[in-house]
């Protein structure tokens, strides 16, 4: 039952200033003005829980700056006037799986994505956890997502040629008398239809796990989990919508609705007005806001940042599977990361947890850093910082309620929403993505005819990576296409021929960083040293463009500025 | 093409390619593996000069450098595979087995009797020194500028920052400027400047570059192409004071933070690395723990002057050749042990069956004064060497006769001992 009272009354009670809260629809709207952020997040979170469908809270913060939102570079109209069936509006992994699930009926889908690339904020920023679902509770959607999810992605690497590995999680007891509480643990875990739990004695760990830490007191292992590189999950996904017709638009920002009675008329972006009958939000950080542009903004997104360290391959050989420790009793909303595999052969450990009223802020800070090594990297008593090849954050988008928003819009009439998926939502996407597509399927149904489509074709041939080849296939490829023998990035072993292949893939990688996401060239342990100026060569000559115009990601992120031998501006003699 | 080799030489930089022509020398069937286009290793985009004092007695560039090895090495026919990346290395029989794969043969093996390591180093990156911020690009190492100026003719910024005072710093700061870019400043964490005393002067002093020492950079600003880097002093403990950073506007941050030897393809062999070096531990035959296997070059551990990398190859080259062709001994190891003011040294052991003349390296963990070297084995002090000061940025080398050991020797003691503030 929602009771504004109650949320009043737990407002109140935060002691954090005059805060009001309103009832709208089946949401309630908090508004006033806090001190801090920190109190912005209290305040939302005191109101959740309350009967309530979601949380906007709208309560301002003194003296906070505010975002620099990315908005990219480019106006034309090149989209103007064009007519889809569904438009997705985010390239993230859910966006290009619900793309690929709708490309099954014989619709026009388009991806608009304002980045440079798919993947290129929360979908490339996670640890590439597929979780067994042993964390969320029951009743919620993140629970059934993630148990189906996670089934899904064994069929979803096999047809769409990406790397899973079922390595394992294995949560470490922190104090003995949790042993006692193991079993019923499993039972629950099972009852929420986990596939799959395994108790261990502290010396069974041990015995699967020689170097955890000797904190642990035993241990609960879930076989299915599983690890995948999450950029090469939402580039398939993307590569088999496109080879199945459907159409991204990079660099292609919606800014705006044009509605008609209670439907989307039009998408208004930047490069130009286009018609759909079907709108899909998949914004990640921003689904608030899109939901705000067809006023259906009956939830608040707010940013939890976490921060990822990579390991040296060296160090894979000391670790099986998947290894955490969580603190019981914490309040933080999140599994607190641990230490996982990745399926390119790295360790990698975090993410950590933080509030930030910045929703695309992904730098990194020492005290992230600080909390990765003095909390994570003791799970396991090989590993030394450094080991640490480098480090990136990503921005979780998180509700107050905080549980998966999918479902049909209550109030507009072709508009459905995939929002509010932070963890598990890798392990989730392809069940969100079936729901998401028969959702919109359902809805166009009202206004047309919509068949299967009988060209669909679910396998994707990915491009070829050497360091997955046999000796003899390796050989054979290389006698077909010289190119796949000359190693561009020696950490990585990656030769010009997988690059090149990137640059001319369905969704072409037209940047260092996207090359980069494809074929791990730069990834390695001297983290593109050696291997950027000839990765800018090969750009340059493949797309044409001069060497100047090649950039790292987003336009503006030029890497070399001029030709030598022409007058520098701002030269110090001059 | 011959599939069998007495010995191999990995990587055709100054290392190898002294190696692989001394091989020769000593009668060795040799040829090398190179993964560049071009042999020469790093040398290729040094086009400053100062190169071969000690070794030639003249002042030379990278490129004219390198050249003299590369002319003696195709003057012995000895074959170079360019553009060839070495796969797999494996031990067989009392040998090793190269897979590796190139443009013309696709995937072939050479094996070996002997094999030299001669793999050069990289460049610790921005990482792994912990800056903080987004990742913009105009983030490079000072290698990386180095190439992209001097071999692809691209200028990578307009204002530049540079951060470590090592040697390749210091040159890149002289050579953006004279490309047109403005650099700065170079900052340095540590008290004392780490590169030689001579860069310090030709490239910064000379163009008016600042350099600021005991101070470091923490983050770097900008989203799409560096804005700026917040510089801050650092304490004693080389911990930066946060609360007394500045930013400083600029394009570029160019690193020059340290080199790391590359010896991860020896991994696989079992090799004992130096935690010190991050170089195999040697003997003074260059010889690692793994039988026929030699190590030389800044994959050793990294040198101040290319004419010590030389000179490393050409030691490397000929034990390999030798052992290649049997005329080792089995050998008797006596550890070289560090003391006092010493950073490392190399070699960590001698091999007193083999005898001879024992090259050693070595760096002072400090700057030092009156400085006291001694050589000794039991109560017996076989070498004594005194110096008026020592910087860690600039090696020593040492010369020690290991027929002055006395007969039996177990240990045998390098110390050095000097006054702070020399």
């Amino acid at each position: 039952m929602a009771n504004i009272r109650a949320v009043q009354k737990a407002l109140d009670a935060l002691g954090i200033g005059k805060l009001e809260a309103r009832p709208w629809r089946r949401s309630v709207v908090l508004e006033g003005r806090v001190r801090t952020w920190q109190d912005y997040i209290r305040a939302g979170y005191a109101a959740a829980g309350k009967g309530f469908k979601g949380v906007v809270n709208d309560i301002e913060v003194e003296g906070l700056e505010r975002e620099r939102e990315y908005i990219p570079p480019v106006r034309d109209n090149t989209l103007e006037g064009k007519q889809f069936d569904v438009i997705v509006i985010g390239g993230g992994v859910i966006g290009c799986a619900i793309a690929r699930e709708l490309t099954r009926w014989q619709l026009r889908v388009a991806v608009l994505e304002k980045e440079d690339d798919v993947a290129k904020q929360t979908s490339s920023r996670n640890n590439g956890m597929i979780h067994p679902g042993i964390a969320p509770a029951r009743g919620t959607k993140k629970l059934h997502y993630n148990i189906l999810g996670n089934r899904m992605y064994t069929q979803a690497a096999r047809e769409l040629g990406f790397a899973l590995e079922r390595c394992g999680s294995l949560i470490l007891l922190e104090k003995s008398w949790y042993r006692l509480l193991a079993p019923l643990a499993k039972q629950q875990a099972l009852q929420k239809g986990v596939d799959g739990v395994i108790l261990l004695s502290r010396r069974e760990v041990f015995r699967r796990e020689p170097y955890a830490t000797p904190a642990q007191r035993g241990g609960v292992l879930l076989p299915s989990a599983g690890v995948v590189a999450p950029y090469d999950v939402t580039v398939a996904f993307a590569e088999n919508a496109v080879e199945n017709g459907a159409q991204v638009f990079l660099h292609t920002m919606v800014q705006g609705f044009a509605m008609e009675h209670d439907r989307i008329a039009r998408v208004l972006t930047n490069r130009g007005r286009i018609r759909a009958k079907v709108v899909v939000n998949a914004a990640g950080v921003w689904a608030d806001k899109v939901a705000g542009w067809a006023n259906d903004r009956f939830f608040t997104i707010h940013g939890r940042k976490g921060t990822i360290a990579i390991l040296d391959k060296k160090t894979r050989a000391y670790q099986s599977g998947v290894l955490a420790m969580p603190r019981l009793g914490s309040k933080a909303h999140t599994k607190g990361g641990g230490i996982n595999p990745t399926v390119e052969g790295n360790l990698l450990m975090g993410p950590n947890a933080v509030e930030v009223p910045w929703r695309e802020d992904w730098s990194t800070g020492p005290e992230d850093m600080e909390f990765l090594l003095s909390r994570h990297l003791p799970l396991n008593t090989r590993l030394r910082p450094g080991d640490i090849i480098t480090y990136f954050a990503g921005v979780r988008a998180c509700t107050f309620e905080e549980d998966f928003v999918v479902e049909p819009s209550e109030y507009v009439a072709n508009l459905v929403h995939a929002a509010g998926i932070q963890s598990p939502g890798l392990a989730a996407a392809p069940a969100i993505a079936r729901d998401v597509a028969e959702m919109a399927v359902k809805l166009l149904s009202g206004v047309m005819e919509v068949r299967p489509n009988p060209r669909f074709n679910p396998v994707r041939r990915p491009n070829p990576r050497l360091t997955d080849l046999s000796l003899e296939e390796r050989a054979l490829l290389i006698r077909s296409n010289p190119a796949y023998g000359r190693i561009v990035c020696r950490c990585e072993a990656v030769s010009e021929g997988e690059i090149v292949a990137a640059v001319k893939s369905p969704v072409p990688a037209l940047s260092v960083d996207a090359v980069k996401r494809r074929v791990r060239a730069g990834m390695g342990r001297c983290q593109g040293g050696f291997c950027t100026p000839a990765v800018l060569d090969i750009l340059a000559r493949e797309t044409g463009v001069p060497p100047t115009r090649v950039v790292k990601g987003r336009p503006g992120s030029e890497l070399v500025l001029a030709p030598t031998k022409e007058p520098g501006e701002g030269s110090a003699d001059a | 093409m011959r599939k069998d080799w007495d010995v191999i030489v990995i990587g055709a930089g100054p290392a190898g390619l002294a190696a692989a022509a001394a091989a020769c020398d000593a009668g060795a069937g040799v040829c090398l593996v190179e993964r560049e286009s071009r042999p020469g290793g790093i040398l290729k985009q040094c086009i400053h000069d100062g190169f071969g004092l000690v070794r030639y007695g003249e002042k030379l560039t990278g490129p004219e450098y390198a050249w003299r090895d590369i002319e003696a090495v195709r003057r012995r026919n000895i074959p170079i595979w360019t553009e060839t990346f070495l796969l797999e290395l494996q031990r067989a029989g009392d040998g090793f087995v190269l897979t590796m794969q190139n443009r013309e043969q696709a995937v072939f093996q050479l094996t070996a009797r002997a094999l030299v390591a001669a793999t050069g180093c990289r460049e610790r990156t921005a990482r792994q020194i912990f800056i903080h911020g987004q990742r913009p690009a105009g983030i490079y190492t000072a290698g990386t500028v180095q190439h992209m100026i001097n071999i692809q003719g691209y200028l990578p910024g307009r204002r530049c920052v540079i951060l470590g005072s090592g040697d390749i710093g210091l040159i890149m700061a002289r050579r953006l400027v004279l490309e047109g870019a403005r650099v700065e400043g170079v900052y340095e964490i540590k008290p004392e400047p780490s590169g030689l005393t001579r860069n310090l002067v030709q490239c910064l002093q000379d163009y008016n570059i600042p350099l600021h020492l005991s101070t470091t950079v923490t983050r770097v600003l900008g989203r799409e192409r560096v804005e700026g880097v917040v510089v801050c002093p650092a304490d004693e403990n080389l911990r930066p004071l946060p609360d007394r950073g500045r930013i400083v506007p600029c394009d570029t941050l160019v690193l020059s933070v340290g080199l790391i030897p590359e010896n991860d393809i020896l991994e696989p062999l079992g090799v004992e690395l130096n935690p010190r070096t991050g170089g195999p531990v040697v003997d003074q035959r260059l010889a690692a723990n793994v039988p026929g296997l030699f190590s030389c070059g800044n994959a050793l551990h990294v040198n101040d002057l290319v004419d010590y990398v030389s000179e490393s190859g050409e030691i490397a080259g000929r034990a390999a050749a030798a052992y290649a062709l049997g005329r080792t001994q089995p050998s008797n190891h006596a550890e070289l042990v560090p003391e006092g003011d010493i950073l490392y040294a190399v070699p960590g052991r001698l091999d007193l069956a083999a005898g001879g003349k024992a090259v050693i390296y070595l760096r002072a963990n400090r700057t030092i004064g009156n400085a006291r070297l001694t050589i000794s084995a039991g109560d017996k002090t076989v070498l004594r060497k005194r110096y008026p000061v020592l910087r860690p940025p600039e090696m020593e080398r040492i010369v020690l006769d290991l027929a002055d050991l006395p007969a039996g020797a177990g240990a045998v003691k390098l110390s050095l001992r000097g006054e702070e503030n020399g």
